[in-house]
């Protein structure tokens, strides 16, 4: 008796996509800094700060994920690929300290997807870098789980704005089971009220249209 | 799982209750219900016993535990140990809502019950938390919690199970290419 009439495809597990998960398709648009292994003829136009047809050997641009995924192999080598920032060994260290602290939003709102991603590009930290985002979740379940069960009828804006979107999903789980909860308690589970969708859709009444 | 679905579980639980009406037995689906005679208490399902009380044909009794004093003995006891104590019933939660919505004219001190209860219930969801974040930060492959009624768990299951379920695709990173990567043609 879920409210919902369809229920969207949920994100891909470990380092595998789910292909019709739009969350995984939105992170794929995230941009990682390369470095091209080898020239690509009349390609010159992919990098917005270079002016001639050809990318040489040895540039450094930005691409994003799923282009850098096709692009990578490790036989041939065509691409190297950076870590961004937020998984080297300095914030690595903040986010072993304490994984409360920081602003999961600021720091590219897939920190966790984009960890998992990461992980087919080969670095010698790989280990590290799995290590790390299991302990920041395990570290920062506490907080969303209090602010999700406690939180009814606030606003939660200030809550969420330092949540990743993982965890974001988390919240919402937590808080439609706080206000069904709630909604029982008060008798009001019993009423019938309008479908979301039709509240949603606001389609014209007939007093409307006949003025 | 609603916390209607679970309301409607509890109302299969047997409460006793005084008709002022006669009626032969009846046989249902269920099972029997007995001769009902005006004055005698009987043994009834707690949803034909709201239906009587709404159409005003009996009064209904209170179960054993809804008491002031028991139930404030519960609590304490619920609020020393660690572990979940057992509950008085394994629906307490809808069956005191139920009740005191109904029936609270039957129901002595019905105020001071609903706020005992609703201690008891704050009480042991804070355990519920705090054993599920212990769950969760040692990385427990199973826990065993007695005494927790389904209304308890239907409250944390959307949750809990989401965020287990997010612990195992972290997880899986760390075994590294057990799958065999398999990179999609372009």
């Amino acid at each position: 008796m879920d409210a919902q009439s369809y229920h969207p495809v949920p994100p891909g597990v470990g380092t595998e996509e789910n292909f019709l998960s739009l969350d995984d398709i939105l992170l794929s648009h995230q941009r990682l800094p390369v470095r091209t292994e080898c020239a690509f003829p009349r390609l010159g136009f992919l990098d917005r700060s270079s002016d001639s047809e050809d990318l040489p050997e040895g540039t450094k641009m930005e691409l994003p994920l799923w282009l850098s995924k096709g692009l990578y192999e490790r036989k041939r080598r065509v691409l190297s690929v950076k870590l961004p920032n937020v998984y080297r060994e300095g914030w690595r260290t903040v986010f072993t300290a304490d994984p409360n602290v920081v602003n999961l939003h600021k720091m590219g709102p897939y920190y966790y997807g984009l960890g998992s991603q990461m992980l087919h590009f080969d670095s010698p930290e790989n280990t590290d870098i799995a290590q790390t985002l299991l302990q920041t979740f395990i570290g920062r379940f506490r907080r969303v789980m209090d602010c999700s069960q406690n939180a009814y009828n606030e606003d939660t804006s200030s809550l969420l704005e330092r949540l990743d979107c993982l965890e974001k999903a988390l919240f919402q789980a937590g808080q439609s089971g706080l206000n069904g909860f709630q909604s029982w308690e008060k008798g009001r589970a019993s009423q019938l009220t309008a479908s979301s969708l039709v509240l949603n859709y606001r389609k014209r009444k007939m007093a409307d249209v006949e003025d | 799982m609603d916390p209607s679905e679970v309301e409607f579980l509890a109302e299969k639980e047997l409460v006793k209750i005084i008709p002022n009406f006669s009626l032969d037995k009846i046989y249902l689906i269920g099972g029997d219900l007995g001769p009902f005679n005006p004055g005698l208490p009987v043994d009834v399902p707690l949803w034909l016993a709201l239906n009587f009380k709404q159409r005003q044909k009996c009064r209904i009794i209170p179960p054993d535990w809804m008491d002031v004093e028991k139930l404030e003995e519960i609590r304490e006891l619920e609020k020393r140990e660690e572990a979940f104590t057992p509950v008085p019933s394994p629906y307490y939660m809808e069956l005191t809502k139920l009740l005191l919505n109904h029936a609270s004219d039957n129901i002595p001190k019905a105020d001071e019950i609903r706020t005992l209860v609703k201690d008891i219930w704050d009480t042991r969801i804070a355990k519920l938390r705090l054993s599920a974040d212990s769950f969760i930060s040692q990385q427990e492959a199973h826990a065993k919690l007695d005494n927790l009624t389904l209304m308890e768990i239907n409250t944390i299951r959307e949750f809990l199970l989401d965020s287990l379920n997010c612990m195992y695709k972290l997880r899986s990173n760390l075994q590294p290419g057990s799958s065999g990567r398999t990179f999609t043609d372009f």
